[in-house]
């Protein structure tokens, strides 16, 4: 049991891509952060990948917006927002090479309404982009291992996994329906992609979280290999006073253990639990949580949980 | 905003994920209830003990059901309904209403192309509750409905949904795919057009990155859902002026803490710019303020609960003074337990009319 479960860091730290998912508000940028920081540390050369086009990781990690570019960021730690219907640009310039019907087809009005209609071809780009990264076919940019994607709040994740196999369906022949095809492969390999998903210990997130488990293994095949427990509060002690304050920190704590019974009960896998805190969100945030999210990991392995 | 008054009949309330909207709606509809309002709450993601609290299950989806036990204490006429909204329901239940026959309609409902789009094509989720909210403030069975919008990150993608389907409505892309693509065996014809060099780019360009395949459902999927354009034109109108009219009112509910208020300032000034009506600013679940005479049973809790308090008042100062003056701001603190039965529900509405009433 014990060897079993001492891999849990190595496993995650093989994988070219790693999806963190889960809903909005529950720290998944934060928890991105932390899992590259990790990675990093282990040697792997990382990149952050973020697609929101609200940029939220540079200040996270107290840098510069990047607008778009590989920007480094730290030791073997790279970041990048990504703008989607760049990567569809980049399929059309490089489909259609000839210069004058590249630039009518991306000033077409039309354009970017078919890029936004058209289902799971922003899926398909973004994680296109990764493949292209982790492969090393993209010239200019750095070597990487692994990409650590911050995947968009919206829905529950799930369509980002599934899209590159519908569009591989839907697609018979042509350039498109070959990245899809590789690209489905690349996902559905759970050697090569990982999958972590974040929630906070209350009724919403949790249901959430175990409900997105449960599509994970009806339409993907395989769960997450880790869930990440974020900000719960800290344990009351037994013997505290009975004034409103200690009374609310209870209760709200109880709610966080309800929570965690179901977890333990209903979530079959390794999980991490890390404290709310106060610290302001920014690299001060993300340092002291990789420490604790580290020890969490070690406490995994000698634990055999 | 008073919910024991009969107006405003619509409530619509917003915010980003997570924030507690979709308890805050709830609530409001027990104590709109209760003052005598006939009152539906539609809304699209409860928790499991909240859909218990309401009644409303997966055999309830998208029907108007009577919150079960919600008619106590309530005065006069007043009743709580609830229903739970399916966008893909909703797109079904359009096209079967609106298409002109049944063949059409088959020809549309299992169309690859629509299967697609009915879930994914952005926006679709918040145009869809707007549609509903349309459908049953025209009706006029209630005095009061309150919309609990989708669990989008952002507020303002639900407001720039119908405008989102108006514009998709609008532009080339439909006139491009309503043209005869195909022959009759299914084919890609040739087709030099008036739209000459242009065309054949967007042409080759399809064809060369999708696929003929899926052209051809989309191709299929606009030409029988051509006669119904004009409708959908219309309703997706009809829409945008209710939510812009004096009947809607707009609650806007937010976190604690300063990095929602970029966000909340944002909406609040979008939705006026836009000649919406907005209601109370809702700052959900702040921590208290620790007083000189709190214990906490030890360092860490109370450093922790300190700086909490210390952060959501500094945030909820620096809402107040970027906010305009006239506008009601109201602070709801972070309750032991979530509300999620009926009496807790009523008194969290209760609560919260209250500190509308002292703050505006």
């Amino acid at each position: 049991m014990r060897l079993a479960v001492m891999t849990l860091f190595d496993r995650i730290a093989r994988r070219q891509l790693i999806l963190v998912l889960g809903k909005g508000g529950v720290g998944k940028s934060v928890l991105a952060a932390v899992l590259a920081h990790s990675l990093a540390a282990r040697g792997r050369r990382t990149l952050l990948l973020e697609v929101d086009p609200r940029e939220n990781l540079h200040q996270l990690l107290d840098v510069a917006p990047s607008g778009g570019e590989i920007v480094e960021v730290g030791h073997r730690l790279h970041l990048q927002n990504l703008k989607p219907q760049r990567v569809v640009d980049w399929i059309v310039e490089k489909q259609l090479k000839i210069g004058l019907l590249v630039r009518r087809v991306l000033a077409s009005p039309i354009y970017p309404r078919f890029v936004e209609g058209a289902p799971g071809l922003l899926q398909l780009a973004v994680l296109g982009h990764a493949l292209r990264l982790v492969r090393g076919d993209m010239v200019r940019a750095p070597a990487i291992d692994t990409v650590i994607l911050d995947a968009p709040a919206t829905g529950h994740g799930i369509y980002l996994l599934t899209a590159p196999s519908l569009v591989r369906d839907a697609i018979h022949q042509g350039p498109v329906a070959g990245l899809a095809g590789e690209v489905a492969s690349f996902v559905d390999d759970p050697e090569r992609t990982g999958l972590c998903v974040v929630t906070q210990a209350e009724e919403m997130p949790v249901q959430e979280a175990l409900e997105l488990r449960h599509d994970l293994f009806d339409k993907v095949g395989r769960g997450p290999e880790l869930l990440v427990v974020n900000g719960l509060y800290p344990e009351p002690s037994a013997h505290g006073p009975d004034d409103e304050l200690t009374t609310l920190w209870r209760r709200r704590r109880r709610v966080n253990d309800v929570e965690l019974e179901r977890l333990d009960r209903d979530w079959d896998g390794p999980r991490v639990d890390l404290p709310l805190l106060p610290v302001d969100s920014g690299p001060e945030l993300v340092r002291t949580l990789t420490d604790l999210f580290e020890q969490g990991v070690e406490e995994l392995e000698d634990g055999g949980k | 905003m008073d919910l024991a008054s009969p107006h405003p009949p619509l409530v619509v309330v917003v915010g980003g994920g997570g924030v507690g909207k979709t308890t805050l709606a709830a609530s409001m509809g027990l104590v709109s209830a209760e003052a005598g309002h006939r009152t539906l709450v539609m809304t699209f993601d409860p928790s499991l003990r909240l859909k218990d609290a309401l009644g409303v299950g997966a055999a309830a989806k998208d029907e108007a059901v009577p919150v079960p036990g919600s008619d106590r204490g309530t005065a006069g006429s007043g009743s709580l309904e609830a229903s739970l909204l399916d966008a893909r329901l909703t797109f079904d239940r359009l096209v079967a209403r609106y298409a002109p026959d049944e063949a059409a309609r088959e020809r549309i409902l299992t169309n690859p192309f629509y299967d697609h789009l009915a879930g994914h094509l952005a926006g679709i989720l918040e145009y869809m509750a707007v549609e509903r909210l349309y459908e049953v403030a025209r009706e006029g069975r209630y005095d009061r409905v309150i919309l609990d919008t989708p669990p989008t990150s952002q507020a303002i993608e639900f407001l720039d949904a119908p405008q989102r389907i108006v514009d998709f409505l609008d532009s080339g892309a439909l006139k491009i795919a309503l043209k005869d693509w195909f022959d009759e065996g299914g084919h890609l014809r040739a087709v030099p057009t008036s739209l000459g060099f242009l065309s054949r780019g967007i042409e080759k360009f399809l064809d060369r990155v999708v696929g003929v395949q899926l052209l051809r459902d989309m191709s299929e999927f606009f030409q029988a859902f051509e006669p119904m354009f004009a409708g959908f034109r219309q309703r997706a109108e009809h829409t945008k002026e209710l939510l812009a009219s004096r009947d809607t009112l707009f609650v806007l509910v937010t976190g604690p803490g300063e990095a929602r208020i970029p966000d909340t300032l944002f909406f609040a000034r979008r939705l006026r710019e836009t000649g919406h009506r907005l209601g109370p600013v809702v700052v959900n679940r702040v921590h208290p303020q620790l007083l000189a005479g709190d214990q906490a049973a030890d360092d860490e809790g109370r450093r922790l609960f300190e700086w909490l308090g210390e952060r959501h008042q500094r945030g909820l100062e620096q809402l107040r003074t970027l906010m305009s003056p006239d506008q009601t701001l109201v602070a709801l603190p972070l309750t032991p337990d979530e509300p999620t039965d009926l009496e807790s529900l009523a008194a969290f509405g209760q609560r919260f009319q209250q500190a509308v009433s002292d703050s505006s």
